[in-house]
């Protein structure tokens, strides 16, 4: 089943005062199947974040369309917006976006209160999901008190806790070591194979390496894509290396 | 690492401007305390003057006010540069880390403090110059001081104030070279968020709180005489302060935490993140939060107890005077006539009416009153001001023809027979006895033409009408003090109608050609007291109404600084609640009801305060003589309702101002 659908997507930044015209994004259109797990790679300033950001429906863009499970994100109402991104969406920042005012417990509930459930039903979906992302005892602990890794696995609660249909998340393993690194990349891998679909941003090939699909983006522009088909996780960094190599030589005959 | 001399000052500047939202009005606040310092320093030291009525009592509340500004400018601008550093510190590391030595560093913050200091400096004294000149005119106009003084500019108080703020800045600069000294660059760099730990809530604190605020308020509603509520005032506020620092810091999070426990209330939307956000800025802002609720308070209270003084003065004149002008001479030794023949010539001259006239022999001692005896000394061996208050008392006795004829009655009374009138509550014996004899008391009289009552007396005076000279004297004799006068007295009593220029005139000529002819003669004149109680509670008032401005303006300071820093937190939190789906009218809701409640609790707080405060107030100022309860009360209610105008003012500009950070 096709779950996202992303049609010419072109997003044209104007600065405050007129004058310049930044391109971020010029034509871009893929799909995502429900349950897949996709990395999107780029240079910096590629248009990765912009992206994002509008797939998140946080931004809107200059032309072109976006489907969510048949519906069109860009054309929801202002007032619906946050309601149907706390529905919908879960999101993964790279700077984990935790609110120092909460526990980690309350940082993963709050998704859930803006959206008025009990606690009962908030605690019976936080217990399983703690236990499976290992930060059950820390629950407690404010986010000022705990290591990055475990910061970033209380962000991917908050993301999962709505059971959301995809999963955004921008360079999740950027602000973390690599063991950490790691560890978060093998949770995606983990609640992918539990059937959720995941669309990622990064320019770590190790992160990418994960997926099941990566595709390239370059002056905003998706340039190409690699399937990893039955390629284990080394012959995909081999495979995403050759391709960046590629792109960054500005040659365009990749496959 | 070679660098351009001008460097560091270049740096400076750029970081003053950076900084420019919170170091303008940093400075704007030093320029006012300067003002203020040197102004109070300049009128105090004034030689002109000196030659008003009273000038002792006015210098002596002047000096007070040099003393409290002084303190209040050393607290309040530690407190706001502690403010400034803290949030800058980010900055400072970032310097650090890209490659400025902590002594560059010092550096760099003694040109800022020189450039702050060299800016106040010259505003704050060009301002005191120009307003100081202002201001004495205002307080010569309050204390009705009519001879035009100079006011020149006081060099003395120049360099007083210079030397004073010199010292303030030079000690806030040392505490900033300490705060970059002690830390090292990751921890300047963290300065911004450091410290963000959930607040420990401790329950003895709220206790102590409880207990402070308790005894204060106790103190303040148990007090019963004036005299105690001067005494146990200032031990009141002392509680009151403890108590609401402890609960604001304490008591608080206590309660927020409570609230939190609480899951099928906090786990609401607007609960949730307004609870949060509120245990998350009482931590941060509780000093500053009580602070402002203190600040609040002595505004109010300094404000409506000094107006009412200052209005209050007609009816309190009243009663020290009941008629302007009373002279009182020993019967053997004063010659009545010629006076009534002084003061009808000194009337003509005037070109005053004399009204209401009295004359009348009475005699007049001071005794200790037990149940119904009046003695000559203390009741009790131990003799504690309370208790010489209690029973101390002024006896006038009046015999019973002149009482007749002033009164136009026809009463009679045996020789062991008095009618007594007592200026407070009744006197309510059968009896009163003077030693050995005992009169019966016939009637208790409503009024008395050389007197009237009063709601609430600070002391008792009792009016003896008896049967003739003869039991006057005796009593006289009987109860007289060895520093009394020999024999009973004749007075004179009467009000003058005409301008307040003529009054005083008359008032002026008639005490020289009277005391010329009559030397032991004892005036007692509304008119001359005018000019001594103008000073007294006019600096009252002027000093009242200058430290409330002052304490305004700090109170206006600590707001807007509040505003400005929750606004940059706020910014980041909202932001990221608003990617995690809440809306942006629900976000807006939120802000606007938790900063409403953080900021109209301070001023809950002080009219809480206030309302406590009142009959101790009320008390106090009666031993001013102030008895006119209601006037008391709408000079508070005023002053309150006022504040609370400003208050809620300042609060809308700088709420602007956070929305547009939030934005
Ligand atoms: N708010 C903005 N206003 C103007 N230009 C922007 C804005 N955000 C991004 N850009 C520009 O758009 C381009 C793509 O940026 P971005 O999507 O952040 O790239 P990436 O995340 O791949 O590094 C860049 O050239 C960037 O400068
Ligand atoms: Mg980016």
């Amino acid at each position: 089943m096709r779950l996202l659908e992303v049609k010419n997507l072109k997003k044209i930044y104007t600065t405050r005062f007129g004058g310049n015209q930044v391109q971020a994004l010029a034509n871009v259109s893929f799909s995502v199947e429900q349950g897949e797990y996709v990395a999107i790679m780029g240079e910096s300033g590629s248009g990765k974040t912009t992206l994002l950001n509008i797939l998140a429906s946080l931004d809107k863009p200059t032309s072109g369309e976006v489907f969510l499970d048949g519906k069109n994100i860009v054309t929801i109402q202002d007032s619906e917006i946050s309601a149907f991104r706390r529905d919908n969406l879960g999101f993964v920042f790279q700077d984990f976006n935790l609110l120092d005012t909460f526990s980690l417990q309350d940082n993963i509930f709050l998704p859930l209160v803006l959206a008025q459930k009990n606690y009962e039903e908030m605690n019976g979906r936080l217990k399983p999901l703690a236990k499976r992302l290992e930060i059950e005892d820390i629950l407690p602990k404010f986010p000022y008190e705990v290591s990055g890794g475990q910061k970033q696995r209380a962000a991917v609660a908050r993301a999962l806790i709505t059971q959301p249909k995809l999963v955004l998340a921008d360079e999740p393993t950027g602000a973390l070591d690599s063991k950490a690194a790691m560890n978060l990349l093998k949770i995606f891998s983990g609640i992918n194979d539990l059937g959720q679909t995941i669309l990622m941003v990064t320019h770590s090939v190790a992160a990418a390496s994960h997926a099941n699909r990566v595709l390239f983006i370059k002056d905003g522009e998706i340039f190409n894509q690699i399937y990893r088909g039955s390629m284990s996780n080394d012959d995909m960094y081999q495979k995403i290396s050759y391709t960046l190599s590629v792109l960054a030589s500005g040659g365009d005959d990749v496959e | 690492m070679t660098l351009n001399k001008l460097f560091y000052p270049k740096l400076a500047i750029l970081n003053l401007k950076k900084n420019s939202n919170t170091y303008v009005p940093y400075i704007l606040t030093c320029i006012g305390s300067i003002i203020a310092f040197y102004t109070m320093v300049s009128i105090h030291s004034n030689k002109g003057l000196e030659q008003m009525p009273g000038a002792t009592n006015l210098k002596f509340i002047l000096f007070l006010g040099i003393i409290v500004i002084g303190i209040f400018s050393v607290i309040f601008l530690f407190y706001t540069n502690s403010f400034l550093i803290k949030r800058r510190k980010k900055e400072l590391g970032l310097y650090s880390i890209l490659g400025l030595e902590k002594k560059h560093i010092a550096r760099v913050l003694f040109y800022e403090t020189a450039f702050v200091t060299v800016i106040s400096l010259t505003l704050g004294l060009i301002g005191g110059i120009l307003i100081g000149k202002l201001l004495f005119l205002l307080l010569l106009n309050i204390i009705h001081f009519k001879s035009p003084l100079a006011f020149q500019i006081d060099y003395y108080g120049l360099l007083i104030t210079m030397g004073v703020f010199l010292a303030i800045f030079g000690l806030t600069l040392l505490t900033n070279f300490l705060q970059v000294k002690l830390t090292n660059p990751i921890d300047l760099l963290k300065g911004g968020q450091h410290g963000e730990k959930e607040p420990k809530s401790s329950w003895i604190v709220t206790l102590i709180g409880i207990i402070s605020l308790g005894i204060g308020y106790g103190i303040a509603l148990s007090v019963k005489t004036p005299l105690t509520a001067l005494l146990l005032f200032f031990v009141a506020v002392v509680f009151v302060i403890i108590g609401t620092y402890a609960l604001f810091i304490s008591g608080s999070i206590t309660l927020l935490k409570r609230l939190k426990k609480n899951k099928k209330f906090y786990y609401q939307s607007r609960n949730f993140i307004s609870v949060s956000g509120m245990i998350y800025r009482m931590k941060q802002n509780a000093v500053g939060l009580a602070n402002i609720c203190i600040l609040s308070t002595m505004v109010l209270v300094t404000l409506s107890t000094t107006v009412s003084l200052y209005i209050g003065q007609e009816s309190m004149r009243r009663d020290f005077y009941p008629l302007d002008v009373s002279i009182v001479g020993e019967v053997s030794n004063t010659d009545f006539a010629e006076i009534n023949q002084i003061v009808e010539a000194e009337k003509t001259q005037a070109n005053v009416e004399i009204v209401d006239e009295l004359s009348f022999d009475m005699a007049k001692f001071r005794a200790f009153r037990e149940g119904n005896h009046f003695k000559k000394d203390m009741v009790e061996d131990e003799s504690t001001d309370a208790l010489y208050y209690q029973t101390v008392s002024d006896l006038v006795i009046i015999p019973l023809d002149d009482y007749n004829r002033l009164t136009g009655e026809n009463k009679s009374l045996a020789a062991n027979q008095t009618m007594v009138f007592s200026v407070g509550d009744n006197y309510g014996e059968q009896t009163i006895a003077f030693g050995d004899e005992q009169l019966l008391v016939t009637e208790e009289l409503e009024s008395i033409p050389m007197d009237f009552k009063k709601t609430q007396n600070v002391g008792h005076v009792y009016y003896l009408i008896v049967k003739d000279d003869a039991v006057m004297t005796a009593i006289y004799q009987a109860m007289k003090n060895d520093d009394d006068p020999e024999t009973t007295l004749h007075a004179l009593m009467f009000n003058i109608n005409g301008t307040e220029d003529q009054a005083n005139a008359f008032s002026a000529n008639m005490r020289s050609a009277v005391t010329q002819s009559s030397p032991d003669i004892k005036i007692q004149n509304l008119y001359e007291s005018l000019s001594e109680l103008y000073g007294f509670f006019g600096g009252f008032l002027f000093l009242g109404v200058f430290l409330g401005s002052l304490f305004m303006m700090a109170t206006v300071l600590i707001i807007y600084f509040k505003q400005i820093s929750e606004g940059y937190e706020d910014s980041e939190r909202f932001e990221i609640m608003q990617k995690v789906g809440m809306d942006k009218t629900e976000v807006k809701k939120t802000i606007g009801k938790q900063i409403l409640m953080v900021f109209f609790l301070p001023l809950a707080g002080a009219m809480v305060h206030v309302a406590f405060a009142f009959p101790v107030i009320t008390k106090m100022l009666a031993a001013f003589r102030l008895t006119n309860t209601t006037l008391i009360f709408l000079c508070t209610l005023v002053g309150v309702v006022v504040y609370a105008l400003v208050y809620t003012a300042v609060y809308l500009l700088t709420a602007k101002s956070y929305y547009k950070m939030i934005k």
